[in-house]
This record gives C-alpha cells, sequence and structure tokens, in this order.
C-alpha cells in the first residue's frame, strides 16, 4: 500500500495524486474516521457526490469496494446472508438414504458451504478490511436501520445456526444519507457526520478541470457559475456535481468555447432533468444569469 | 458551574472537556464517549490549526446540518477569532489571576455573558419544557414567536406517528410468501419429502385515509395546522383524499402531490376562494356524495372531517348525508378544535345533529389531540 496516512495532508495530496479533489473539512474527517475506526455518516443533496466519497477513499487504500444500496423493503437477506435453498434442497435429499443423525445433517447443511454471503457479510468477512458503502440508508426501513446498529457498534453478525461471525479486520463504513427522512439517533451517535454541501466556485472548477482537462479556464468559470446561479433558483431536481459534468462534456461536443444564449438553450437538457424545471429556467429567461456571468 | 471562554482553562484537556460540557448546555445531545474521542482528536494533531480541529470536533459533536452550522458560531465563541493556533488561547495557570484583570480578557468575558444571556433565552425556547406545553397549547392561542417551533415540532411528531403506524400494521396480517428457510428447517426431519410448505407475511398495503377540511371563518385560526396535518399524513398513506369545504367544497389532493409544502400552500390560497366564508357543512357533504365518494369511498378507507360543527346549513341534510357517507367507509371521524375548550357541549344544532352517525368524536385543538388519532389509523 502506498499510501500512509499521517496527517490531513497526506490525505489530501493521495486524493489529489488520483484525480479528486477534497477540501480541509472532509480530508480532515476521513482522518478522524480512519483514526478513530469509527463509521462516517454523510448527508446532503443529491448530487453532491457523497457516493463517490466513497469510490475515492477505496481508490486511496487500494482496497475493494463493497457496496450495499438501501431501498424500502430490504431486508437481512439480501443485505447479509441468504442460504441456498437449492442446494440444501438437493444436498437433503442426497443425505435420505445415510445412516448421519437428524442434527448432523442439519449442521451439514447450515455449513458455510450453503451460505451465500451478501454485501454486509462479505464485508466483514473480507481478508483485506474493504471500504463498505451503505448506500442512501433514508431509504431502508426503520428496523433495518436497527440491525445496522448492532453490526455498526461490534462489526458482528450474528447467523442462528452458525453463530456469530466477527470482523477480522474491521471495514471502513460509509453511509450516505439524502436525508429523505430522519436517522435514528442510536445510529447517528455511532457515526462521525458531515453534511455535504455543493462546492463552491473554485472547488467546482477544479472538479470540472481535473475531469476535462482539455477544457479552457473562462469557460470553464462560466460553466461552473451559471451552474451555481441556478442552483439558487426553485427546482424540481437542483443539479449536481455530475450535471456540471455532463453540461461542460455536452458543450464541448458542441464544439462551443464560450457560453452564449443560444448554446445554453440547447443544451440546458443535459443539466435539468426535468421538463418541468427546463421550462420554468426558459421563462423565466437566462439572460439575468447570463449578465451576472459577464460582468464578473 | 459554567465556563464560557477556553481563556478560563489551563490546557488543552480541560479547555476541550469544557467545550463539551459548553456545547451541550447549548442543546447538543453529546456524551462522555463524544467528549473522548474530542480529546482523541486532539491527540492525533488535529489541534494545530483552528479549522482541522473545528471540523473534526464538528464531526464528532454535531448530527444534523443546522447542528453543524449553529456549532461554527458556538465554536468560535469559545476558542475565540479564526487565526493562531488553539493553544495560544488558553491562559497559563500561573498567570491566570494576572491575565484575568487585563482588559483585553475582561472585554472577552464581558462579550461572552452577554451573549450568553441572549444564548439562554434561546435555549428555554428549545427546552423539553417548552415542548411539552406547546403539545398541549390551543392553536388558537400559539404564540407568533412560537408557531415556528411548533411546526417543526409537530413535523417530527407526525413523522414519527406514521412511522409507528407503518410498523403496526406489519406486523398484524399473516399469511403470504413461502418462507423457505424455515420450510427447508422443517424438511429435515422428513428427509426432504415430502416438503411443507411455510409462509411468511407479507406488508399488507396500507389503508386509505379521506380527508374534509372546514375552512371557513370561524375555523380559521385551526385550518392553517390542520391543513400541515393533512400534508404530513399524505406521506405516509398509500391513498388519501383531501377535500377542502366551507360554502362549496373542493378537492384538493391534487395539490397535496407535492413535495414542497410552502408551494402546496401557495398554490391553494390561490386557486381556491373559498376560504374564510361561511359554512354549509350539510350542502357540502351533499356535493362530495354526489360527485367523488363513489370515487374515494370504500370499505378500507377511513373518513375524517375536521370542522367546528358550526353550520348555517339545515341539520337534517347534514346528518343524512354523514349516514350516506359512513356506510360506505370503514370509521367515521369527526375532529372539533372546539371539543378542547372546558366546558363544550356539542350543542350547535349541527353538531348535536351529526354525533349519532360519528364513530369517533374527538377533538383537535392541540398537538397531543391530533397525535392521539394514531390509535384510529392504524390497524388495531
Amino acid at each position: 500500500m502506498n499510501f500512509t496516512l499521517k496527517d490531513t495532508n497526506s490525505i489530501i495530496e493521495g486524493f489529489d495524486g488520483l484525480g479528486y479533489v477534497v477540501d480541509d473539512e472532509l480530508a480532515t474527517i476521513l482522518f478522524l474516521m480512519m483514526k478513530l475506526e469509527k463509521p462516517l455518516l454523510l448527508e446532503g443533496n443529491p448530487g453532491v457526490g457523497k457516493t463517490e466519497v466513497a469510490n475515492m477513499l477505496s481508490q486511496l487504500l487500494e482496497v475493494p469496494l463493497i457496496r450495499l444500496q438501501c431501498y424500502e423493503g430490504l431486508d437481512v437477506h439480501s443485505a447479509v446472508y441468504e442460504w441456498n435453498y437449492q442446494k440444501q434442497l438437493l444436498s437433503i435429499k442426497i443425505q435420505e438414504k445415510s445412516d448421519k443423525s437428524e442434527t448432523e445433517k442439519e449442521e451439514h447443511i447450515f455449513g458455510e458451504e450453503f451460505l451465500l454471503k451478501r454485501p454486509l457479510l462479505k464485508a466483514i468477512t473480507s481478508s483485506v478490511a474493504p471500504v463498505l458503502l451503505i448506500d442512501e440508508i433514508d431509504r431502508a426501513d426503520e428496523e433495518f436501520e436497527a440491525f445496522l446498529l448492532e453490526l455498526l457498534s461490534a462489526f458482528q453478525i450474528s447467523i442462528p445456526e452458525m453463530g456469530t461471525v466477527k470482523a477480522e479486520n474491521r471495514p471502513w463504513v460509509i453511509l450516505t444519507s439524502n436525508r429523505t427522512r430522519e436517522l435514528s439517533d442510536a445510529l447517528k451517535r455511532r457515526c462521525l457526520y458531515h453534511w455535504v454541501n455543493f462546492p463552491d466556485l473554485e472547488k467546482e472548477i477544479r472538479i470540472v478541470q481535473k475531469h476535462l482537462p482539455h477544457i479552457d479556464h473562462s469557460l470553464a468559470k462560466r460553466i461552473v457559475s451559471f451552474v451555481q446561479k441556478i442552483r439558487e433558483r426553485k427546482l424540481d431536481k437542483t443539479p449536481g456535481i455530475a450535471e456540471t459534468l455532463d453540461w461542460a462534456n455536452g458543450l464541448l461536443a458542441l464544439g462551443a468555447s464560450d457560453l452564449d444564449n443560444e448554446k445554453v438553450i440547447q443544451s440546458l437538457g443535459c443539466l435539468l432533468k426535468s421538463t418541468n424545471d427546463i421550462e420554468r429556467v426558459k421563462k423565466e429567461g437566462i439572460e439575468p444569469i447570463m449578465e451576472e456571468i459577464e460582468a464578473r | 458551574m459554567s465556563y464560557q471562554h477556553a481563556s478560563d482553562f489551563g490546557n488543552l484537556k480541560e479547555a476541550t472537556i469544557g467545550f463539551a460540557h459548553f456545547v451541550r448546555e447549548k442543546g447538543l445531545n453529546i456524551g462522555i464517549r463524544e467528549t473522548q474521542e474530542a480529546l482523541m482528536a486532539a491527540d492525533f494533531g488535529l489541534i494545530e490549526s483552528y479549522d482541522t480541529f473545528l471540523y473534526a470536533l464538528k464531526s464528532i459533536f454535531c448530527s444534523t446540518e443546522e447542528e453543524g452550522v449553529q456549532f461554527e458560531e458556538w465554536f468560535a465563541q469559545f476558542w475565540g477569532q479564526r487565526k493562531g493556533a488553539i493553544k495560544s488561547r488558553l491562559t497559563i495557570k500561573n498567570q491566570s489571576n494576572i491575565q484575568k484583570k487585563s482588559p483585553g480578557s475582561l472585554v472577552w468575558m464581558g462579550m461572552g455573558d452577554s451573549r450568553e444571556d441572549g444564548e439562554e433565552e434561546g435555549k428555554n425556547v428549545s427546552g423539553a419544557n417548552k415542548m411539552e406545553r406547546l403539545r398541549k397549547t390551543d392553536f388558537s392561542k400559539v404564540a407568533h414567536m412560537d408557531s415556528e417551533l411548533l411546526e417543526q415540532l409537530a413535523m417530527q411528531l407526525w413523522k414519527q406517528m406514521s412511522l409507528r403506524m407503518k410498523r403496526k400494521m406489519k406486523l398484524a396480517t399473516s399469511q403470504g410468501r413461502i418462507d423457505l428457510r424455515r420450510t427447508i428447517r422443517t424438511s429435515i426431519s422428513k428427509g426432504g419429502n415430502p416438503i411443507p410448505l411455510k409462509r411468511k407475511k407479507r406488508v399488507p398495503s396500507r389503508q386509505r385515509l379521506v380527508i374534509l377540511l372546514d375552512v371557513s371563518g370561524s375555523m380559521d385560526k385551526y385550518s392553517f395546522f390542520l391543513l400541515r396535518f393533512i400534508w404530513s399524513l399524505r406521506a405516509h398513506f398509500e391513498q388519501i383524499e383531501a377535500f377542502i369545504f366551507s360554502t362549496n367544497i373542493v378537492r384538493i389532493t391534487d395539490f397535496l402531490d407535492r413535495k414542497d409544502l410552502e408551494h402546496t400552500l401557495g398554490l391553494l390560497t390561490s386557486s381556491v376562494h373559498n376560504w374564510s366564508s361561511g359554512t354549509q357543512i350539510g350542502e357540502c357533504l351533499k356535493t362530495f356524495n354526489e360527485a367523488y365518494a363513489k370515487q374515494v369511498l370504500s370499505g378500507r378507507s377511513t373518513t375524517i372531517i375536521l370542522s367546528d360543527g358550526l353550520d348555517t346549513g339545515d341539520p337534517e341534510l347534514l346528518a343524512v348525508e354523514l349516514a350516506k357517507i359512513r356506510r360506505r367507509t370503514r370509521r367515521l371521524i369527526w375532529l372539533n378544535p372546539l371539543k378542547g375548550m372546558q366546558g363544550y357541549e356539542p350543542t350547535a344544532k349541527g353538531m348535536s345533529a351529526a354525533l349519532p352517525e360519528l364513530h369517533v368524536f374527538q377533538s383537535a385543538h392541540n398537538l397531543d389531540s391530533l397525535l392521539e388519532l394514531e390509535k384510529y389509523l392504524s390497524y388495531v
């Protein structure tokens, strides 16, 4: 592993080498997270790059990323483990004639070879400590959240038929939430907390330039300024960083070297992903924004 | 004993613990573990710069965006200006007597105190007692100052209530999909043949809710909150139909289908013209029965009428129409804000005509009374 955890600067430099832009605050928190070995809860609007943090971290530490996408109705069977029922049934059949006792048979079919590991169990039994991303935890049910508590404090999972599995290597856990509902205090208290905001102008320009190295600095600046202005409006879906990148890419593809009203209108679909929003912005007009950018 | 500024302490460890006390008093929910972690963070060298120490403590102590914003203020208040190292803020022990008298720190202390006064008020407002009281305060008597707070509290409690309801429903049913796990367990003893099927329960669909809200003049003080109540219920019922009525009835279900409450309220006020006029409950219910009842009422729906029952129309018509609704619905609930008043008797002509038709007659004048609805809205 190339990366050694010295101080927050080593994190910023490490990410910079991988082509990611990280601010002091996030670097400090990641540092703390690794030092304290605590899970990190990231909250923020959609599109601010919460999931990306886990991605970045796994690249930095050069460990696998294990991802659990939460949804309503997510249960232990799809998150932690499930028995391989087909195999179990077959095995029962095969053993039908054997003179093993019932307990022995039962022990056999609830052995490890019949166990299907889902993300959480995988993360705990992994031979190197992976980055475990629990994405959009706010979408999962309360019950599942309660279950996570056990996992996040003790890093162990109990399987009734097998006993308790304890983590050999504690995974680095990152949870994200869009805050569609408030998470329980108990869960929050087990995590470090970070509210992820949309990046400021300067940071977003750097992100755009990292992703699109050929883009002209002044064009990047104008694109980002425009996006930041449009975020201030009331929209159904506020464009995130991904949209900024899409749009910058789109504009480059159109051969734009500068931002003008016509091109903006043409390519608005890259930035705004709902008809309502596009119509609203068209109706309200983009001229005021353009003028403001011009004036800078 | 309470310390307000880093200069009250002799070393970093004490100051950090002091700061933990300081923000706990401000209302942050932090325990010993958080304090320990803060000390560890300081040990890791994060205390070297103001910013990293701020970021580190913020991530440990806060758990919402709003707390984070306030925390930065508190942090500045306690540790002082944003330049120089944190260490320089402490009073070196043997100098402490002299330093405290120096004009510089006197000014600081003074500032600390005056700020504290302001904060103290703020803290009391968000204290538990205040919350308890607000829950019991009649909506019409809530001071303007508190209404925002009440709204926050209400949203929070309603959310919890709907969640609880959801959970109850999950437990309530049997039957459903095959539970392979249990099936296999039991089939071991039979050698795998035959296979007795075990089933597991499914989450039943949420019930349908129909709400009729009176927005006539006499309800003015309540309808605002009740509308919010309806809006917050919306998220947790598969199907919710809402109507408002005064002299005529308007379906507002489509307006509710918005993520943003302010937007909903804005749309409502601009497109509904019968706010704060007279009341003709009977007439309105008649229109409701003729135009909407077939679509929206079914055996599994619960109907809630939110009205004070002060009616200028014909009470007999009201009774007849209510009976019609009652026949089509699982449960008919009338919530009357006036019922919360001491000595209230449902003697208004309309109300007394309606009473025999109702399954439930309840008050709806404060938060607690609305929360009580839970027992009727969940399957028992």
